[in-house]
């Protein structure tokens, strides 16, 4: 299970150093990996397999869309190495040491892929990279369930991974500009 | 609470759709808005909270494709700061450990829904031009009462007695915030617009406050403050924006009118709600009672500049403005039949 922790903070550190295709459905991939094997034991195996599914098809179409690069630790990026490492950190104590109880590991999961994909997504431009912490946030979502003491069931879980699926065949709007026809102009339309 | 409000976007919907000015693309509008009832709808069956904030991420990202002068980037920021918050909240609520993890969890969940609502601290960017559809405006009076209402009721559930109180205290605290800064906003600010907007944030101020008194009298001031938005405010600015882009304010009775149901005056359905809010007050803590008054006063200069925005509705318009103020005096004078449905 500590390994599975591991691998889902690795994933996310990924999604979070990368600015190419490549390097972000690498991230997405470990993150699947790492989510799903931690919901299994929290009594959500169907949700597992759900998450399981979900992620790697988002990751499958984030490899194919987008310039054919990893970008992974591209210059400047320090900053974004600490906040990897600092929120790992940050999620280990309050895992490990603040709270009480078992399924630290699955703790320590949610907290810092919410956190680094949150971070990731507030803080890029690119509809690529925002999609891809879109999947991984969801991905984070459909097993923060398994947190609860009694069973959440699979409902949550497969709703997660169906979104976060789902968010990888939305592209982005057209960039502000070369969309006149579609964004109603003031002078001539109310724009309701 | 939900089934209400969820009727009263409906309503608000057809309002919309049906007495919109010539110029408005009614089929986007009608569009968007059964996108938005669905997830509404979607939202009030939801089994937990974590369903909630999903379906949140689902809307957030389908508003963020439309086309606008603000990138898919920037305008997701807000709504996934929302789903970010909301979710750490839930999981420290669900965490064994210190009660201080708990009432940072309750914090969480308020910060996280004054986020999704565009809320201070929180406010989203907002772009007087951007079509409503794109705009927050749909966050602020369409969606985001259902959504408050969702997300406070099935915090009970995961939200413990010990960090009820920081809960209760966070949403009065952000209440009175909202409510002076969208009172003073409204007056003061420069575009009428953004008034608009201010004064979107100052009724979800009184909303928040009813909701964080968790006593009966405070739930129901929410739910009329809430349907007066979404059944008063709401399309009242959406029936404003011609008059406002062609800068023609006017004092004419019905200017006056409409910025009596703005302001809460009786016998519309803000003045009823304002008493329950202030009841409710009272038998909690009776200064609070006091701030709220002092508060309320601020809404008449802003009302009054809202109201000569609205311009002279004519044609189709005015037929639905006429609708809009006879519901407000309906609510404001036979409140009881509203709470009685919604187990008040």
């Amino acid at each position: 299970m500590i390994a599975a922790a591991f691998l889902a903070w690795l994933g996310a550190a990924f999604v979070v150093l990368s600015d190419g295709r490549r390097g972000l459905a690498l991230g997405l991939v470990l993150v699947t990996a790492g989510l799903a094997v931690l919901a299994w034991p929290a009594g959500m195996a169907l949700g597992a397999v759900a998450v399981g599914a979900g992620g790697l098809v988002a990751a499958g179409l984030c490899w194919r869309s987008g310039p054919p690069a990893w970008g992974i630790m591209p210059a400047g990026s320090t900053p974004r190495t600490v906040l990897c490492i600092a929120s790992g950190l940050l999620g280990l104590w309050v895992a490990s040491l603040v709270t009480t109880g078992t399924g630290a590991p699955l703790r320590f999961a949610v907290l810092v892929v919410v956190g680094l994909m949150a971070a990731r997504i507030l803080i890029s431009r690119d509809s690529g990279v925002v999609l891809a912490g879109l999947a991984a946030l969801a991905l984070a979502l459909a097993v923060a369930p398994g947190l609860a003491a009694q069973s959440p069931g699979p409902v949550p879980a497969i709703i997660g991974a169906l979104v976060a699926a789902g968010v990888m065949f939305v592209a982005g709007p057209p960039a502000p500009g070369l969309s006149r026809a579609a964004s109603p102009a003031p002078a001539d339309k109310d724009a309701a | 609470m939900q089934p209400e409000l969820l009727l009263a976007a409906t309503a608000a919907l057809g309002l919309a759709v049906v007495f919109a000015p010539p110029r408005v693309p009614r089929a986007d509008l009608l569009t968007w808005g059964l996108l938005g009832l669905a997830a509404m709808a979607a939202m009030a069956i939801a089994p937990s909270l974590d369903v909630v904030i999903l379906i949140l991420l689902v809307l957030a990202v389908l508003q963020a494709r439309l086309a606008s002068k603000r990138d898919f980037a920037t305008r997701l920021r807000a709504p996934i700061l929302a789903v970010s918050l909301m979710a750490l909240g839930v999981a420290f609520e669900r965490m064994q450990g210190p009660v201080v993890l708990e009432r940072l969890g309750a914090v969480g969940i308020v910060a996280g829904l004054a986020a999704a609502v565009g809320l201070l601290p929180w406010a989203h960017e907002f772009d007087p031009e951007e079509s409503v559809v794109a705009s927050p405006i749909p966050w602020i009076a369409f969606v985001g009462p259902l959504l408050a209402a969702t997300v406070i009721s099935q915090s009970r559930g995961v939200v413990p007695a010990d960090a009820g109180d920081a809960f209760g205290a966070m949403l009065i605290g952000l209440g009175l915030l909202n409510m002076l800064w969208g009172s003073v906003g409204s007056w003061r600010t420069e575009g009428d617009a953004a008034a608009w907007r201010y004064s979107f944030m100052a009724d979800w101020g009184l909303a928040l406050c009813g909701f964080g008194l968790a006593i009966a009298d405070g739930r129901a001031a929410a739910l009329i403050i809430l349907f007066s938005i979404v059944l008063g405010r709401f399309p009242l600015y959406l029936w404003s924006r011609q008059a406002i882009r062609e800068k023609v304010p006017t004092d004419r009775p019905i200017n006056l009118v409409v910025a009596a149901v703005l302001a809460g005056s009786a016998p519309f359905a803000g003045f009823p709600a304002r008493v329950l809010l202030l009841r409710g007050a009272t038998q909690l803590y009776w200064p609070l009672a006091l701030v709220l008054a002092a508060l309320m006063l601020l809404w008449l200069p802003a009302s009054l500049r809202l109201g000569r925005s609205m311009g002279v509705p004519r044609g189709r318009q005015a037929v639905g403005v006429a609708i809009v103020l006879a519901v407000n005096v309906l609510l404001g004078v036979f409140p009881q039949p509203l709470l009685t449905l919604a187990g008040l």
